[in-house]
């Protein structure tokens, strides 16, 4: 008997709905995609002024239930009837997610007194459930967890978060963007999250948020066993969109500039004291505050002296104020420099991180593409290299010409071996056979110039002071004749003179 | 030419409405970049009762490099050089976007009151200044009266 009673209303809604769509006049039109848990997709077309309720009794013939069946999950967020769609922040393209309730709960709950509970919640029009989209309630992200911070409601409506990100294709530039939460597990954006982050660890470690995951497909889910065990769990894994373009679909994502914030405190930037809009927050403990047009220049002068340091494997720069700690450690900041300044930094990077390595790198004009060479004891015959990946020019490791069979050309070449390879040199059977004025040759080469401690490019020392600067164009370190590392204050204060 | 930026505009204005003590810098009247600056001898220094020419110049790229600053007048001075030229960390590698003008002259003044032979720029001078300060201070005298008096 209910079961004809329930068929009948289902047609009913049905006709309704249709009615009543087909009466509304779409004034300013947003496509997005609607997934369900049983794997469709739906194209529908939306008038952002729509509430989610409308939203459902679209969805809802489509899906063959009733819209009261239907929850909405957008950005880990169930969203609440009354929403109005222009409020989630949705753009062109969006994906929404629509489940199917009743049968979830039934299948998810791991208590039975909550089952009744809920069936009987769902029953009637469910008004309650659901909550506001996630760009609401989002506050500003802190760096880390410990200043997190009790803000009044009006700061909270001032601190909402802002999110920069590197949109690679197709902007190619720095934008807003958009928090998105998907299932660690299998990859859905049908998920709630069980809080908010509040500090950006939250968004970028993995396992610090957990999720409810409604995909179908999900193995947390679809699993028989509902043991609340650590393998049971489902975490957020939290990811951004470029707010500029129509997504491209699901994997359409964008890098976040997390040191990118609005400037709600008006603090004036370090460099040029004016107060501005938006600002790069260095991880310092201070916090020191540049805008992004001093960055830009700052980042551009360092790179221009080629100054720019390594904090582990990071090519990058400290807060301009020298603060420790304060390395950028998300290099896609630099994007921020253009795209002409980028690749330069790009191009400068891998050269560092190639000599670094103990490579080389292409001796041909223009090209100067890293190459690390076999090491020497492993091969020791082999001065043939190849420009892979670059010019393609085939030289002697040894006296970086053209390669040659036999023995490198001119006393020069000799000179160069310490220029460019000194740690294979010393290791080297054949030159150490050569000729005993090459031997004394290479003491005076020894004893009047050192190799640079960063590229091994021998410095010859001048004026008697100990503070040596690479004369490799492009390097420039700064080194301590006696120490053999980085010039120091130390340095100065001990031995400048010797 | 390019406008001159904010900050270098707010930095002079503070300089002229609250000076530092014993240095004055004034902006040249065709190059808002280019100062004169005259700093006083330090009390109880070899330098006491000299007045000292200096030029500070404000590169381009300021606040994000150093300030370009040089002795006019000769000085006998171990972190100072013959071509007036000023040992001090900050005018270099520990120049950072955070100092301004005034801290940094305010470090030259400092450097005046205590000089530091372990740090010279003027190799020879500091050497004296180690092995027989007694005569490396009579010689910044007489060079602070020869040249740093009669004007
Ligand atoms: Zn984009
Ligand atoms: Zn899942
Ligand atoms: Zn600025
Ligand atoms: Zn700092
Ligand atoms: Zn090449
Ligand atoms: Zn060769
Ligand atoms: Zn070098
Ligand atoms: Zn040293």
């Amino acid at each position: 008997m209910s079961f004809w009673f329930n068929l009948v209303k289902d047609v009913f809604l049905r006709m309704l709905q249709l009615l009543s769509f087909s009466r509304r006049k779409i004034s300013n039109s947003l496509s997005i995609y609607i997934k369900t848990n049983t794997g469709s997709t739906l194209s529908v077309e939306l008038d952002p002024k729509w509430d989610i309720k409308n939203l459902k009794e679209i969805v809802a013939p489509q899906m063959g239930i009733a819209p009261e069946d239907i929850k909405i999950i957008f950005a880990g967020k169930e969203l609440h009837n009354s929403i109005i769609i222009e409020e989630c922040d949705l753009g062109q393209q969006s994906i929404l997610h629509a489940v199917r309730t009743p049968h979830k709960i039934v299948n998810k709950t791991r208590n039975t007194d909550l089952i009744e509970e809920s069936i009987s919640e769902t029953s009637d029009l469910n008004d309650s459930s659901g909550s506001k989209p996630m760009n609401e309630t989002l506050m500003d992200l802190s760096l880390d967890e410990s200043n997190l911070e009790n803000l009044s409601l009006k700061e909270q409506q001032e601190n909402r978060a802002h999110f920069y990100v590197y949109c690679s294709a197709p902007c190619k530039n720095v934008t807003a963007g958009k928090l998105r939460v998907k299932c660690a597990r299998c990859g859905s954006g049908a998920v709630t999250v069980d809080r908010d982050p509040q500090c950006w660890p939250d968004v970028l470690q993995p396992r610090r948020i957990t999720v409810n995951c409604e995909s179908d497909f999900c193995p947390v889910t679809s699993s028989m066993h509902k043991d609340e065990t650590e393998s049971q769990v489902s975490y957020a894994h939290f990811y951004f969109k470029c707010a500029k373009h129509p997504s491209l679909g699901e994997n359409d994502e964008a890098v976040p500039l997390y040191l990118v914030k609005p400037n709600l405190r008006n603090i004036p930037c370090l460099a040029c004291t004016d107060i501005r809009e938006t600002v790069l927050v260095f991880p310092c403990e201070a916090g020191h505050v540049t805008c992004l047009d001093c960055f830009r220049e700052y980042c551009t002068v360092r790179l221009h002296e080629r100054r720019f340091e390594f904090d582990e494997e990071y090519y990058t720069l400290p807060c301009p104020a020298g603060c420790p700690n304060s390395y950028i450690r998300e290099v896609h900041h630099f994007h921020l420099l253009g795209v002409e300044q980028y690749e330069r930094y790009q191009r400068f990077s891998t050269e560092e991180h190639v000599l670094r390595a103990g490579g080389i790198l292409c001796p041909r004009p223009d090209c100067g593409m890293g190459i690390i060479p076999p090491s020497i004891e492993d091969d020791r015959e082999c001065r043939r290299i190849q420009c892979i990946g670059g010019c393609g020019y085939v030289f002697c490791r040894i006296c970086l010409q053209g390669y040659h069979v036999g023995e490198c050309e001119s006393q020069m070449s000799d000179a160069s071996t310490s220029v460019f390879s000194s740690n294979y040199y010393s290791v080297d059977p054949l030159k150490a056979n050569q000729a005993t004025w090459d031997e004394a040759s290479k003491k005076t080469i020894q004893t009047s110039t050192k190799p640079c401690p960063k590229c091994r490019t021998p410095t010859e020392r001048d004026g008697g002071c100990m503070h040596m600067v690479c004369t490799r164009a492009g390097c420039g370190y700064h080194w301590c004749w006696v120490c053999q590392t980085e010039w120091t204050r130390d340095c100065m204060g001990n031995h400048w003179f010797g | 030419m390019a406008a001159l930026p904010r900050r270098i505009i707010k930095e002079t204005q503070r300089l002229m409405q609250e000076p530092v003590p014993g240095i004055s810098a004034v902006p040249d009247d065709t190059n808002a970049r280019y100062f004169h600056v005259i700093v006083t001898g330090p009390e109880d220094s070899p330098f006491e009762g000299g007045l000292f020419k200096l030029e500070l110049f404000l590169p381009e790229d300021y606040p994000m490099s150093a300030p370009k600053v040089r002795f006019i007048t000769k000085i006998y001075h171990p972190n100072i050089d013959r071509l007036g030229r000023i040992c001090l960390d900050i005018l270099k590698d520990k120049w950072s976007p955070a100092l301004q003008i005034r801290t940094v002259l305010l470090s030259i003044q400092a450097l005046l009151s205590a000089p530091n032979p372990d740090d010279p720029l003027a190799n020879d001078v500091a050497e004296l200044w180690k092995v027989n300060e007694s005569e490396a201070i009579r010689n910044a005298k007489e060079w602070t009266r020869r040249y740093a008096m009669d004007n």
